[in-house]
């Protein structure tokens, strides 16, 4: 058995050496497969791949090979795993997976209490794992997290010009926003189509969705009640419904915004021509790079703000992987996954802004950047770690999800573009989605 | 002594079928039991998740719904005037290129085949080039329009009811006009030079020539060309699929793009199934009403029935 060694320096110990502290070794015992090849499906993108980098560390330790059969975003990898359980193909060893996709899966992956070391697992943050978990099974496990916070250009709420005229004419003072009434007054008084504008949101998909259900869970609604009854269409999600449209309606938000999806909010906010942008911690080096970033050096960041009922959106998941029940070598699937959710791969994760989900990786992460200077990334640390422990839900992590998400964006879209109102199309989404969760059994 | 017969296989009477056996066995097994198979699957609460659901017999239940659905018939209704719109804009762009190419007598094969590039690339390619060119903000429409002081906002082409109809047929248009011109332009190289000069010489001014000698002689060419397009746009998906999304609220939705969203987002491909089962007749019904026509505009040529 080869064993690899590998330690845990505290990373600001090491690289200032100003004070002496404790050494963490650790010893982890990947095990050896000679000869043989292990079959995967990752999520691919640019996010994504500097951890599969590391894949050939793991190929040298083991003696295995790594065949990686697709590469694709989480939405097409989504539609060939369905196509593989209903071809019966899953002769592959490990996927990617994702928190709200992973109870739609059944069981094609396995329960990964046991065959991954109790010791191991301890180290996650307990609340990744039990979003991780479905029916009781652990069927993923966490690679990074995902939360969103609002980013904004410092300049425009430091100058004094905009301070004075906003005060003038919303009766407070122009500071970063804490409720999102504020973000909407803010929005609409930077914006200055087509030119600039105050925010902006994504809009389709699964991700209006999610924007949708973290302002409804903040202004005190909520999805379904205890029976699985879709409450969504309430007054909490009419006043939700409400902050997207009168921001469209008032032209502070992007007209094509309705098409956006998360790569073009988010190179629109680099693009310098958005003053307010909820997003995940994974852009933050992206945002503050001047190569890439118009706005770099000139970026803040709040915990994301407050609904009617003070409880602030926190619509999160994690990344994760998974192993199939037909993997016809699960020790070597359980070592590579071990492996690429290890405390080193978090560490490589971690320096673009990918939130861990190892609880030590944050704070060895946090000292890693002030040993490196970048405040902007320990700023980003701070505000990520405090909205992760103290506002992430995750949406129902059930089954048909995705199908009702389905049933539900489309209706936000025609609320939002004034073809119904915000009352008529969530009753619509809400009959439609009783339907779908009637067919899945839980009404 | 009467011959023994020899066995049935070597007859002469079934030597047709014996020699057409290989093209029946492979349509027989690459079209009819899939369809077979996707057909029953419509009677099925079939998901795609859920491989056991296949044996799940649900009648017509899948149907019932679909003819109650107000969405999927909006999608169908637009498809139909989808495909109204693209084919003829299709045709007389095509029309008017074939046309001009003809009149043509230098560099008419560079032409030809310059002619040809929008259908070389990828249909999904051409769904990302105009998704940025229609793009409301960073979209080069959008900045040429403001840069030339046509226009001082943002419009948003690919939002707007009518602008993201349009301006995914212009996407469609652009892509598929040569097919037409290929087509009308090999018609206008087989037609006969008496007629035309028979005409000439009887007094027809060039309208009249093109609307009783030209055009009557196309028309064969143009509904051959209808029935392929017509075949090509009823399954349009990669496009509108990149452009729009059949989006937002459901503005730009055609069949192929619900049936997408049914079968595997929702995975439900029982119903998706059924979907493609009506509409399917759709197409049945278009290539039956252009083969009428060119039945029809052959015969007033003279030509065979």
């Amino acid at each position: 058995m080869t064993k690899m060694t590998f330690r845990k320096l505290l990373a600001a110990t090491a690289l200032t050496g100003i004070t002496a502290t404790a050494v963490v070794a650790e010893e982890v015992d990947y095990g050896k497969f000679d000869g043989y090849t292990l079959r995967v499906k990752l999520i691919g993108g640019a996010q994504y791949e500097p951890l599969y980098a590391r894949i050939a560390e793991w190929e040298a330790m083991t003696g295995a090979t790594v065949d990686v059969l697709s590469r694709k975003n989480h939405f097409e990898l989504d539609r060939e795993i369905k196509q593989d359980i209903a071809a019966g193909t899953l002769d592959w060893c490990v996927g990617s997976n994702h928190t709200s996709f992973a109870p739609q899966y059944g069981s094609i992956y396995i329960d990964l209490n046991g065959v991954i070391a109790d010791a191991t697992l301890a180290e996650f943050q307990s609340l990744a794992l039990e979003n991780s978990t479905v029916d009781g099974r652990l069927v993923q496990l966490p690679r990074h997290s995902d939360i969103s916070n609002l980013y904004y250009i410092k300049s425009l709420f430091e100058d004094a010009d905009n301070q004075a005229k906003f005060e003038a004419e919303y009766g407070y003072a122009l500071t970063p926003p804490e409720t999102w009434d504020q973000v909407k007054d803010q929005a609409m008084f930077f914006a200055d189509a087509p030119t600039f504008y105050g925010t902006q949101f994504v809009g389709k998909d699964e991700a209006i969705t999610g924007r949708f259900y973290e302002l409804l869970i903040a202004n005190g609604g909520a999805l379904f009640d205890d029976d699985w009854n879709p409450t969504f269409n309430s007054a909490a999600g009419v006043e939700a419904v409400n902050f997207f449209k009168d921001l469209y309606e008032a032209q502070a938000v992007p007209a094509g915004s309705l098409n956006y999806l998360w790569d073009d909010t988010g190179l629109g906010f680099a693009s310098g021509t958005v003053a307010l942008n909820l997003d995940w911690a994974g852009w933050a080096s992206f945002f503050n790079d001047p190569e890439n970033s118009k706005i770099a050096g000139d970026i803040g960041l709040v915990r994301a703000p407050k609904g009617s009922a003070g409880i602030r959106t926190g619509w999160s998941g994690s990344h994760s992987f998974s192993i199939t029940e037909t993997c016809d070598n699960q020790a070597a699937a359980a070592s590579f996954v071990t492996f690429l959710t290890s405390h080193e791969s978090q560490m490589v994760e971690a320096t673009a802004g990918l939130l861990p989900t190892r609880a030590a990786v944050w704070d060895d992460a946090k000292a890693q950047f002030t040993a490196d200077g970048n405040n902007f990334l320990v700023e980003v640390f701070e505000t990520y770690a405090v909205s992760m422990s103290e506002d992430a839900f995750t949406p129902p992590l059930i089954t048909p999800w995705i199908e009702v998400s389905n049933e539900i964006w489309p209706q936000l879209q025609a609320a939002i573009l004034g073809e119904k109102t915000p009352q008529e199309a969530l009753d619509e989404a809400a009959d439609a989605a009783r339907i779908v969760m009637e067919d899945a059994g839980y009404l | 002594m009467a011959t023994k017969r020899p066995p049935f296989w070597q007859r002469e009477q079934y030597t047709p079928f014996l020699l057409l056996l290989p093209a029946i066995l492979t349509l027989l097994f690459v079209v009819l039991l899939p369809l077979l198979f996707s057909l029953y699957t419509s009677f099925t609460g079939y998901r795609l998740i859920r491989p056991e659901s296949l044996w799940q017999w649900i009648g017509f239940r899948n149907y019932q719904r679909i003819f109650a659905d107000g969405d999927f018939w909006t999608a169908f209704g637009r498809t139909i005037i989808f495909l109204t719109i693209a084919l003829n804009l299709e045709f007389l762009f095509g029309l008017g290129i074939a046309l001009l190419i003809n009149k043509i007598t230098w560099g008419q094969r560079t032409l030809r085949t310059i002619m040809m590039f929008p259908m070389m690339f990828s249909p999904i390619l051409v769904g990302y080039q105009f998704k940025f060119v229609f793009n409301d903000n960073i979209g080069i429409l959008n900045n040429a329009l403001q840069s030339l002081g046509l226009s001082d906002g943002a419009i948003p082409w690919l939002v707007d009811k009518y602008l993201a109809n349009f301006s995914i047929i212009f996407a469609e248009v652009w892509m598929s006009t040569s097919v037409f011109a290929i087509l009308l332009l090999a018609g206008l190289f087989a037609m006969p030079r008496d007629p035309l000069e028979a005409a000439k010489v009887d007094g027809c001014n060039p309208w009249q020539v093109f609307r009783h000698i030209t055009l009557p002689f196309l028309m064969p060419f143009v509904f051959i060309a209808m029935t392929i397009r017509s075949l090509d746009v009823a399954r349009a998906y990669d496009i509108v699929d990149v452009m729009t999304g059949g989006g937002p609220a459901g503005r730009t939705e055609l069949l192929w793009t619900l049936i997408a969203r049914t079968g595997y987002d929702n995975a439900r491909m029982g119903q998706a199934n059924a979907m493609a089962y009506v509409s399917i007749l759709l197409s049945i019904a278009f290539t039956y009403y252009f083969f009428t026509k060119l039945l029809a505009a052959r015969k007033y040529m003279g030509g065979a029935e």
